[in-house]
């Protein structure tokens, strides 16, 4: 039976709401302005405790792919654009592709899957960034080239891959982090199956 | 018609650690017919597999949980094996214990049209269904409610309502009485009476036997994961108090508690002293409101009352939980203020699991202790009975252990003032002795304890003065000392059952 | 309930949208308040765009959000216009980037909040229904909706617990402080998800027919209204690039 049965559905509505809780709480620092880009390193730090017990309950193809659209429409309800709901598709679907290639229970792999699983988060960046060349383009009446130029240097044509690397990495250590707790306190807990 | 045919089954080493099924709630060789339209109380202990036989009539096993399975079970002539459990939930309608965890809805009409929308009835006839079950079991007033609004008995009256929309001949509830306090169990009670004059099939695993009295017709005693008593209503009454209390079940009858003999330890010379408590959440009307009361120091002291009553809140502003509480606690002169009453007070929490962060039990008691002290850490589990569980992971114990790593803990922690909040919700009668046990043990050691709790034998059991609260406001306060004064309080508990 | 990130219960204030009237705003205004370039005649059509959010906030007597959202909003808009130019250096600097973010972010998080305070778990599920999405995704979408208070719940139970046992920032154990409430919370979250998918499954949820719904949802008058002035947002983006040539 590979077709997603209630009990998958039901799991992946439970650590959705657990992980976007977690995420929240700790993103709340990127409520000033000069934190926001530490969004892309908090979320995926932290984020890999509840995302590991996840994997572990993961059996089937496509609960990623759903977890990541659900996080997308969240991410529009509370107002940040829609640009999460491609994005979380998008690693979603690499992440349920890599689980299968593992055959749903490689440890270390899944690691690796989480840090790219994280990298969703690039989509609640995304509208700063497209919109950079628009701004810059009404900057240039109002304040003239050198001002324009200067402004964007603090928004360089770079930060989006550089943000989707940091999503990755800290993925990978908030991974390292929710393994290790996974071992120390889950698996001898006896809420793994 | 159901029918058990020769039915093993044991959990996997590594099942779900509710305590009740580790390596326990496994059956042996279960034969047993239940005929239609009968209403059957099955009963025992904790772990002798009340829980695991519901879940094979409710088709959760062999359809969901995982196990070694032989034998048959059949509803209606036909084999669970070969039923879906899509199928059998039109057949077979389930209430789970914890009210908390059974909703799948967040509102209470859509709860209650869950199962008909699943079963895929057009609309009008969903709309009709709710209606209906909403009249015949009285739920009209609970319609179109937050389920987060709702306390605990309102809870399964709706969980019940959710199962009858399906309109199913049986109905198997496990443990639904657990969370309830005698109001609630009274309301239930009549709501099962309902269900059966129906002509419905029920099959209830109880711990609490007194509502049921009037109600079963047939009741199942089961031991060890056998059924080791099978007897009509009128055999199970005649059966001596004394004999059912052996076989480990609770009191069929309130009265039978007069008996029990006074908690002894000493009494303390002081009192501690609540002064001008009251509480209200933003924006709404005072939900407590305590000018003075006094409870002794040293020894037990039970706070009783409805569901809402404020009994939560006064133990949460007792301990300082509630930044919004004014008022004080004193005794003999010395004052504690909300930030010094964190450090004063201990609660064992109604659901431990919230407060046992570590990775070891030894971890846990250090936690709590001022100045790390492993030998003295290993004497209060020693004391505890837990020494030999003292390198397991706290959450891998069984709910009664987990309880008394808490008290353990609050032990260590030093502190004089030890707040259990409704320590025995849902155990049977040996796991409530052992509660009553240790707050005596703790007692003795000249803290102090209180109580909030539902449960009349254990207030006999341990406590020496009652605090009854109604309203956000003390009702009355007496002690348990004298004859009246337990008197007054089985009165109290048997008036409930109206 | 401050907690809940959908309503549990109907709320009957302020003009009544269907949920799909009210995805529609919110893309709308992520698209081109958010992300838009403020072409041409869009840096009018935003300030129409952004009027909703504030028209539904009045309707529904949310007063204070209203004022507080008139005064960010309009603020921004006004200096962006008007008062930037005067500023110099790194006032200039601070002042374009935070103007730049308020103008930007304010009307699509008070429409979020708009959507998320007004709209029940049920109908939200219904309009993902009705927009024809399957099983697998309106599943669990309502598990967590209906989980988000639940999470909460566990979440300020764990914190109590924690200041009850003085575990807290500063302490000895400061580092200890994330797992001390992740884990707690989890280990009761899943342990609940159990019961709740046992539960569900004996109401014959993750059957083989096809679920039916209750909960009516349908356009009015004022829906139609709305989305019409979303539908003008892009008919004006596609006037603004063909005039652009």
């Amino acid at each position: 039976m590979n077709r997603l049965q209630g009990k998958d559905l039901i799991n992946i509505g439970i650590f959705t709401a657990i992980y976007f809780i977690v995420i929240f709480a700790a993103a709340s620092i990127g409520f000033i302005p000069i934190f926001i880009p530490l969004i892309s390193v908090i979320v995926p730090l932290v984020g890999g405790i509840p995302m590991m017990l996840f994997f572990s309950k993961i059996k089937k193809f496509g609960m990623l792919t759903i977890c990541g659209l659900l996080l997308g429409v969240i991410m529009l309800l509370t107002g940040m654009g829609y640009w999460c709901i491609p994005t979380g598709l998008i690693f979603g679907l690499i992440s349920d592709f890599m689980m299968k290639g593992c055959g749903y229970k490689n440890a270390k792999r899944e690691v690796l899957i989480h840090g790219v699983f994280s990298m969703w988060v690039i989509g609640a960046f995304i509208p700063i960034v497209v919109t950079r060349d628009a701004y810059y383009q009404n900057l240039l009446p109002g304040y003239g080239q050198e001002y324009a130029d200067t402004l964007m240097a603090y928004m360089p044509d770079w930060i989006l891959p550089v943000l989707l690397a940091a999503a990755f990495v800290s993925g990978l250590v908030g991974g390292l982090i929710g393994r290790k707790l996974f071992k120390k306190h889950f698996e001898r807990a006896g809420i793994v199956s | 018609m159901i029918a058990c045919r020769d039915v093993s089954f044991s959990y996997p080493a590594s099942g779900p650690v509710d305590g009740e099924c580790l390596t326990e709630g496994a059956l042996k060789h279960i034969t047993c017919t239940i005929e239609d339209g009968s209403f059957v109380l099955l009963c025992g202990a904790s772990g002798c597999g009340k829980t695991t036989l519901t879940r094979l009539l409710n088709g959760l096993i062999p359809h969901y949980h995982e196990g070694t399975f032989t034998g048959s079970v059949y509803l209606g002539g036909k084999d669970t094996r070969d039923l879906s459990l899509f199928e059998i939930s039109q057949m077979v309608g389930s209430v789970f214990q914890n009210p908390r965890s059974q909703f799948f809805n967040v509102d209470t009409t859509s709860e209650l049209a869950f199962g008909p929308e699943n079963h895929g009835l057009p609309e009008k006839a969903v709309r009709e269904r709710v209606r209906l079950v909403a009249e015949q079991l009285r739920l009209e007033s609970l319609l179109d409610r937050s389920i987060f609004s709702l306390s605990g008995g309102e809870k399964q009256k709706i969980a019940c309502g959710s199962a009858a929309a399906i309109d199913p001949d049986i109905y198997v509830l496990d443990e639904p009485s657990s969370n309830l306090d005698a109001y609630a169990i009274a309301d239930f009670r009549k709501l099962l009476m309902r269900l059966k004059a129906q002509g419905k099939t029920i099959v209830i695993s109880e711990h609490r036997l007194y509502y049921l009295r009037d109600l079963a017709d047939r009741v199942l005693y089961m031991k060890d994961g056998e059924i080791r008593g099978d007897y009509t209503a009128a055999e199970f009454q005649s059966l001596p108090a004394e004999r059912r209390e052996q076989m480990g079940l609770r009191p069929l009858d309130l009265n039978d508690l007069k008996g029990i003999a006074l908690p002894h330890g000493r009494t303390g010379d002081s009192e501690w002293k609540i002064r001008q408590f009251s509480f209200a959440y933003k924006h709404q009307p005072e939900t407590l409101h305590i000018d003075e009361v006094e409870f002794p120091f040293c020894g037990a002291t039970a706070i009783i009352g409805h569901n809402g009553a404020g009994k939560s809140t006064l133990s949460r502003c007792l301990c300082g939980l509630e930044k919004r509480c004014g008022g004080t606690v004193q005794e003999q002169g010395r004052i504690y203020s909300r930030k010094e009453r964190l450090k004063l007070c201990y609660m064992v929490m109604q659901d431990v699991n919230h407060q046992l962060f570590t990775e070891s039990v030894l971890d846990e008691i250090c936690l709590s202790m001022r100045t790390e002290d492993r030998a003295k850490a290993e004497a209060v589990l020693a004391e505890m009975d837990l020494l030999p569980y003292r390198e397991r992971h706290p959450m891998g114990l069984s709910g009664g252990q987990k309880q008394r790593v808490a008290v353990a803990s609050a032990i260590a922690s030093e502190r004089p003032l030890i707040v259990f909040d409704e320590p025995t919700s849902g155990l049977d009668l040996f796991h409530m002795r052992q509660v009553a046990e240790v707050v005596n043990r703790i007692t003795e050691q000249g803290r102090t304890a209180v109580v909030v709790t539902h449960d009349p034998e254990f207030i006999l059991r341990c406590c020496k003065f009652v605090i009854h609260m109604e309203h956000g406001k003390i009702q009355e306060s007496y002690s348990l000392c004298e004859p009246e004064g337990r008197e007054r309080l089985l009165r109290f508990f048997l008036n409930e059952m109206g | 309930m401050s907690r809940e990130l959908l309503a549990s219960q109907k709320n009957h204030s302020g003009i009544v949208l269907d949920p799909r009237t009210k995805l529609a705003v919110l893309t709308t205004i992520a698209v081109f308040i958010l992300g838009g370039s403020y072409e041409g005649v869009m840096q009018y059509y935003i300030i129409v765009l952004a009027a909703i959010p504030l028209l539904l906030l009045l309707s529904a007597g949310k007063w204070k959000g209203a004022v507080l959202y008139l005064l960010i909003f309009g603020g921004s808009l006004c200096l962006e216009l008007f008062g930037l130019s005067y500023l110099t250096g790194v006032a200039n600097f601070i002042a374009v980037a935070i103007v730049g973010l308020f103008l930007r972010f304010t009307p699509g998080i008070v429409m979020g909040y708009f959507v998320v305070t007004t709209t029940t778990v049920s109908e939200f599920v219904a309009a993902m229904e009705r927009l024809h999405l399957p099983q697998q995704i309106t599943i669990p979408m309502s598990v967590m909706f209906r989980f988000f208070p639940t999470v909460a719940e566990e979440w300020s139970a764990i914190g109590d617990a924690m200041r009850m046992r003085g575990v807290r920032f500063g302490g000895g154990k400061a580092g200890s402080i994330l797992e001390y409430r992740m884990v707690p919370m989890m280990i009761c979250s899943v342990k609940i998800g159990e019961e709740l998918s046992a539960a569900a499954l004996t109401r014959g949820l993750g059957g083989p027919v096809k679920r039916t719904n209750i909960c009516k949802i349908w356009f009015r008058a004022q829906d139609i209204v709305l989305l019409l002035i979303c539908l003008g947002a892009f008919a004006a983006q596609v006037y603004v690039w063909a005039a652009r040539g």
